[in-house]
This record gives structure tokens, C-alpha cells and sequence, in this order.
């Protein structure tokens, strides 16, 4: 804790901008929805910072983001564990493990997608716009559109995996290349 | 992957909809087998990057969320003034309409905000950002810290570009960023590692000014670049740069961001405008100029923001540059208060006009001329007035015993008192009295037809922003000048 403190706000700024988009992917892969996610994700980034003293910078500041934030689900999915389906401790440790093996997979994976998402045609293009959009809620969507929530649930499902695929292919081709 | 009943329970639990049993299933399938392991990761891992690309699926169409707030004990243990916006940052929530596509990571963030610009915590990849109140700070992903003040239209294009349409920017700029541009209509600067500001006007030519350090400016069709280095400026206009005054006044810069942000959220504003309309109901006021509601006065200026977003103050550029006033020529004045919040450009060459009535003649004794001087202290000179005996002022008027040059490029208060009875001059800075100077010879103060910013012998010329602007016909005391200060101040 030698540097000054905006010195070293600015050094935490740097090094967690730099790592928030895989954070928080780690998160969402081990908890049901994006709205659980992006609590746990506010939680993390407070201890990341109030713990900020003790990271020594030679250490890798993801590897250890991501040790914060599987502490942090672990004990999201302890409290919730009665009123909510959440994944036990052995599959949470596992994916967890996973997860930070194919970090560097799973980046080129969302450095991918704007160019898959740019691929799709395009009513599927705005259908995921509309679907992601802050705010939006599927039921009322549907209803907008004219169609169910089931039916809407069941398409994005479908885009989300011809997008997966979409994204394989490009990661194949970059390694071939 | 395509065993239907799989993408299924990935579907289901995507969604949140899984059931115990779905659950169950899917955290077998998941241990057993590291292939659907993979797909299962990707899936979520395409699912969250979506949701970031769009700012974020909010629960049941609520209200964004409020920038998260910690407690007092997180504020001291972390000794930052600013904790509330460096904690809203953390959360990197990325809502509302500055929401952008981050799918890769953001070109820079919000650090602070006041006025109608982004939120704070907002990560941006080449958004466009307009605002037309207050002033917001970004940090880039390479650590350069960007202050915008408004009207502002600008854009990152990367981590190391900002194209700037409209606005007032400062960047404060370490190793690590060297090289961050700034794109204008009218031409480019390009950092090496320094501080600098760079001010497009909604018309006229782009400026670049160079605080400290070194900057290589490009006029747009110009074939040669410009090296400017520490006071240096620069304003480009189709394709021919031409030198400048530094003027740092005209650029918050990001060591004054924390102490603005923390005077609104402290209410100051409304303190200020509650003092404000006390002294409109002064019986014996003279004017009062707050350049919100006075906006039709005569003069050669520009507006720019005043200590409070979206509200304004004149800005006095270029030599020549004035306002003018005519008050209080139906009587003379035995005592007389004179007042101003000013925002201070370079200084000392060779005075600076606050309040200049025209001519200076002997018949017409008790003219009031309030300047600054060349060594940047404050003056009030009367006609025909003349010091006490025994006096130690060097130049022949009162001076204030404090220089204003350690306030450049911050909001000061400036204040002086004269009572022609008493025979005194007192000098206030920042709501402190100063000095207290005594006449031989006291006249009572004679207004009339008068310039700010300049004397119309065109050379006393201001430079910087002037904001509430006071001339009051009774002598104000310690206590109440220390209290107009207090309530007016912007900082915290």
C-alpha cells in the first residue's frame, strides 16, 4: 500500500476493466440467471477492491478475481440452497476449475460473437437486441410480437446455438490460419 | 451436442426455469461429461456477453438500479473522496441508453459524473456520448483520466482515440496511455505522455493547450505537424495552426472532479440558490449577475458552464474581450461591496479587468476600477483617492497582501469592501479577510457605464470565466462575506 490511493484506484480501475468481462462470464456459468450474476458481480467487485491491500502484483489479478468470485457463489448458493435449484458444491468446484482452464477459449469466444451476431439475419439480429435489451421481460415481448413466451424462450435458445456454433467455426478457422 | 433432451435442461436453466429434477439431471450430465461441459460453458459464456452487449436484462423491467453505496466504514478504510463513484464503477452495471456493445472489454468507463451525462460506473466502446450540463470523468483501459465538460459530444474509437465534436476536454495522461489522441473537425493531438486540454467550440477554431509535457498537434489538411510543449497553445482552423495563450481555466481538470462531484452531492447548489435569492432581496443591491437568468447582456464573449451544471458563465478569450454594465449612476456610494466568483487563466500580463468604469477622469472622482494586478493581487482603485500616511503599499493603491495565482484554473472567490467613511479597503479571498488598506483622501464610489473583462482602453483584459457577479451598496462584514463564500462555494 506504498502508492497513493488514486494511484492505486487507478491501478485497480485498470486491472479490473482489463479482466470484468471474463469475471463476470466465471460468474454467470455457475449460477442460474443474469440477474444472479450481476448481484454476485457487484459483491465481488466491493471485496475485490477492499482486498485490493493484500494482492501482491505479480500475481495474475483474473486467477485471482476468479478465487474471490467462486468464494462469493459458493456462498450465494449456501444461503439459497433451500428455497432455490442451485448447483451442489462438486459441480460449482468443477465448472469453476473449467471455466478458468478455457478462459482464454471463452474470450475469443465473445471476441467472436459481433461478428456472428453480424451474420445472423437479420429479424434474429433484432429479436436478440430486443430480448437483451435493459429492461426487457420475454412475457412482454411475446406479447408485443404477437407470439408466447415459450415460443420466444425456444428461439432465442435456437440463436444462442446456431451463435455457439458461428463462434466454433470462427475460433477453428483463426487456429488454422 | 445434440442430444435434444440436453439442450434442453441447458435451455431451462439458462432461462432460470429449471426445475429440482432438470437441475439434477444437468449437474450429471455435467460431471460425466467434459464435452457437454465445454458446450454448457460456452453457452452461458455467449449468454452473459449478449446480456453485457445490451446492458443487462433487469429484473421485471425495473428502474435501473442505484449506484451502489457502501457503508462509512469501506469510505475511511479506503481514504477516497470519491468512493461512491469509484464503488458505482466496480459494479460496471453498463445500463441505460450510454449501455454499449462491450462484448470485448470497454474502451474506458465513468469514473465520476455530474449533470446529465452518463451514469457513473457506464463502460463505453465507441458510444457516442452527448450531454449538455455538467462535466464527466472517464478512465480508459490504459489509465488515462479524461475530464468532459459540457456541451459535450463526443466518442471513443479505442482505447488511445477520443474524437471530440464538442466539448471542453483535459487528459491527464501517464506512460502507460502515451500516444491517446484527441480527433477534432479541425485537427488532431496526439499525447506523449503528459497533460493537455483541448477545447472545441459549438464555432470557431479547436484548441490545444499543453499544461505539461509535450503534445504533437496536426491541423486537419495541414501537411506538417506541431510540436507544443508545457504553456504552449494552439487553435487550427482549415489546415493553419496558430499560437495561443494557455488558457488552463478553461479545462476542469481531473484533480478538481472529486471536490465538484462531492459539492453538489453536499447540496451546495441548493445552499447557493438559496443565497442568491437573499440577495436579490438586499435593499441595497446594485446587481447581481448569476448569468443564468441575465442572459441577454451586451459584450463581446463566449458562454461557457459556470460553477454549477448547466448553468453559465461568460468567458472572456481573446484580448478585447468584455461585458457590459451600467448600474448605479443615479447616486454615489459611501460604501460599496464588490464580489465574483472567477475562474483564472494565466496571470500578470499586465492587469486583468474585474469591474472597470469607463474613463478615469479628475473630474469625476470616486471611479472604481477593480482589477488584478500584474503580480496577480487584488486591487481597488478610486479616483482621486489617496493613501494614508504612513502606508506600506508599493504601487500607490490598495493591494491585496495575497497573490490569486496559486487559484488558477479553480473557482475562487473574490471579494472587496469599501467604506468611504471609515476611509478603509478590505480584501477578502475564499471568504478570508485579507488585508485592510486606509485612504487619506476616501471619495464615495461613483458607477456607471462600465466593462468586465476589460477597460475600454483595451488593456486590462481578463482571461477565464466569471460567475455571480455582486456590486452591493453597503459594506459587507468578516462574517458575511465569509458566509457568501461558504454558500457559494462549488467545492467540497
Amino acid at each position: 500500500m506504498s502508492a497513493p490511493p488514486d494511484l492505486k484506484q487507478q491501478q485497480f480501475l485498470r486491472l479490473f476493466m482489463a479482466s470484468e468481462p471474463a469475471v463476470r462470464a466465471f460468474v454467470r456459468s455457475l449460477l442460474p440467471t443474469l440477474n444472479d450474476a450481476n448481484d454476485v458481480m457487484q459483491e465481488v467487485a466491493v471485496v475485490l477492491w477492499e482486498k485490493f491491500a493484500e494482492y501482491e502484483t505479480h500475481e495474475d489479478f483474473r486467477r485471482w478475481a476468479f478465487g474471490v468470485a467462486k468464494f462469493k457463489v459458493l456462498s450465494w448458493q449456501r444461503d439459497r440452497m433451500r428455497d432455490r435449484h442451485v448447483f451442489g458444491l462438486e459441480t460449482t468446484e468443477l465448472l469453476a476449475a473449467e471455466s478458468e482452464h478455457h478462459a482464454t477459449r471463452l474470450e475469443a469466444q465473445r471476441a467472436a460473437l459481433q461478428d456472428c451476431l453480424h451474420k445472423l439475419p437479420t429479424e434474429q439480429r433484432d429479436l436478440v437486441h430486443s430480448a437483451y435489451a435493459p429492461g426487457a421481460r420475454i412475457d412482454s415481448l411475446a406479447r408485443h410480437l404477437g407470439s408466447t413466451a415459450m415460443a420466444l424462450y425456444k428461439k432465442l435458445h435456437r440463436i444462442r446455438l446456431l451463435l455457439a456454433e458461428c463462434t466454433q467455426r470462427e475460433l477453428s478457422r483463426k487456429t488454422e490460419q | 451436442m445434440s442430444d435434444p433432451l440436453r439442450e434442453q435442461w441447458l435451455q431451462e436453466y439458462c432461462e432460470g426455469t429449471a426445475t429440482a429434477e432438470t437441475t439434477a439431471l444437468l449437474e450429471r450430465a455435467l460431471q460425466e461429461d467434459p464435452e457437454y461441459r465445454l458446450h454448457f460453458l460456452e453457452y452461458l459464456n455467449l449468454d452473459q456477453a449478449l446480456s453485457s452487449a445490451s446492458g443487462f436484462a433487469e429484473k421485471d423491467a425495473e428502474p435501473a438500479p442505484a449506484p451502489l453505496h457502501l457503508q462509512p466504514g469501506l469510505l475511511r478504510w479506503a481514504g477516497l473522496p470519491r468512493w461512491g463513484a469509484l464503488a458505482a464503477g466496480l459494479t460496471l452495471l453498463a445500463l441505460g441508453p450510454w449501455a454499449v456493445h462491450a462484448l470485448r472489454s470497454p474502451y474506458a468507463m465513468v469514473t465520476s459524473t455530474t449533470g446529465n451525462g452518463p451514469r457513473e460506473g457506464t463502460s463505453l466502446r465507441s458510444t457516442q456520448v452527448r450531454f449538455e450540463a455538467g462535466v464527466v470523468e472517464f478512465l480508459t483501459a490504459k489509465g488515462a483520466r479524461i475530464v468532459v465538460e459540457a456541451p459535450a459530444d463526443v466518442r471513443f474509437e479505442s482505447a488511445d482515440t477520443l474524437r471530440v465534436l464538442r466539448g471542453k476536454v483535459a487528459a491527464d495522461v501517464p506512460p502507460s496511455a502515451k500516444g491517446f489522441t484527441v480527433l477534432t473537425p479541425n485537427g488532431d493531438a496526439v499525447d506523449l505522455g503528459t497533460r493537455f486540454g483541448v477545447d472545441v467550440p459549438e464555432s470557431g477554431d479547436a484548441e490545444v493547450h499543453v499544461f505539461q509535457g509535450e503534445v504533437i498537434a496536426q491541423a486537419t489538411g495541414a501537411q506538417t505537424k506541431q510540436s507544443l510543449r508545457t504553456g504552449e497553445a494552439l487553435a487550427m482552423h482549415n489546415g493553419v495552426s496558430a499560437s495561443r495563450e494557455l488558457r488552463s481555466a478553461a479545462f476542469i481538470q481531473p484533480d478538481e472532479m472529486p471536490q465538484l462531484s462531492a459539492g453538489l452531492a453536499w447540496g451546495q447548489r441548493a445552499r447557493a440558490q438559496a443565497s442568491l435569492r437573499a440577495l436579490k432581496a438586499e435593499p441595497a443591491l446594485i446587481a447581481l449577475l448569476d448569468f443564468t437568468d441575465n442572459t441577454n447582456l451586451p459584450g463581446v464573449f463566449r458562454m461557457a458552464q459556470g460553477r454549477w451544471p448547466g448553468s453559465f458563465a461568460p468567458e472572456f478569450v481573446h484580448q478585447g474581450d468584455h461585458l457590459k454594465l451600467d448600474v448605479g449612476a443615479d447616486r454615489l456610494w459611501p460604501q460599496l461591496t464588490l464580489s465574483a466568483w472567477v475562474r483564472l487563466d494565466q496571470l500578470g500580463s499586465p492587469y486583468h479587468s474585474l469591474y472597470h468604469t469607463d474613463g478615469w477622469q479628475s473630474e469625476t472622482p470616486g471611479q472604481v476600477h477593480w482589477m488584478l494586478t500584474h503580480d496577480s493581487k487584488m486591487r481597488l482603485a478610486l479616483r482621486g483617492n489617496s493613501l494614508a500616511p504612513g502606508s506600506t503599499e508599493k504601487q500607490g493603491f490598495p493591494d491585496s497582501h495575497t497573490s490569486v495565482l496559486p487559484q488558477r484554473g479553480r473557482w475562487v472567490h473574490l471579494a472587496t469592501v469599501y467604506d468611504a467613511d471609515a476611509r478603509s479597503v478590505r480584501f477578502y479571498l475564499n471568504g478570508q479577510f485579507d488585508k485592510e488598506t486606509l485612504q487619506e483622501v476616501a471619495h464615495p464610489a461613483r458607477l456607471g457605464p462600465a466593462q468586465i473583462g476589460n477597460w475600454n482602453r483595451q488593456d486590462r483584459k481578463l482571461s477565464g470565466r466569471m460567475d455571480e457577479f455582486l456590486l452591493l451598496g453597503r459594506a459587507l462584514n468578516d462574517g458575511e462575506i465569509r458566509e457568501l463564500y461558504l454558500s457559494g462555494n462549488p467545492y467540497h
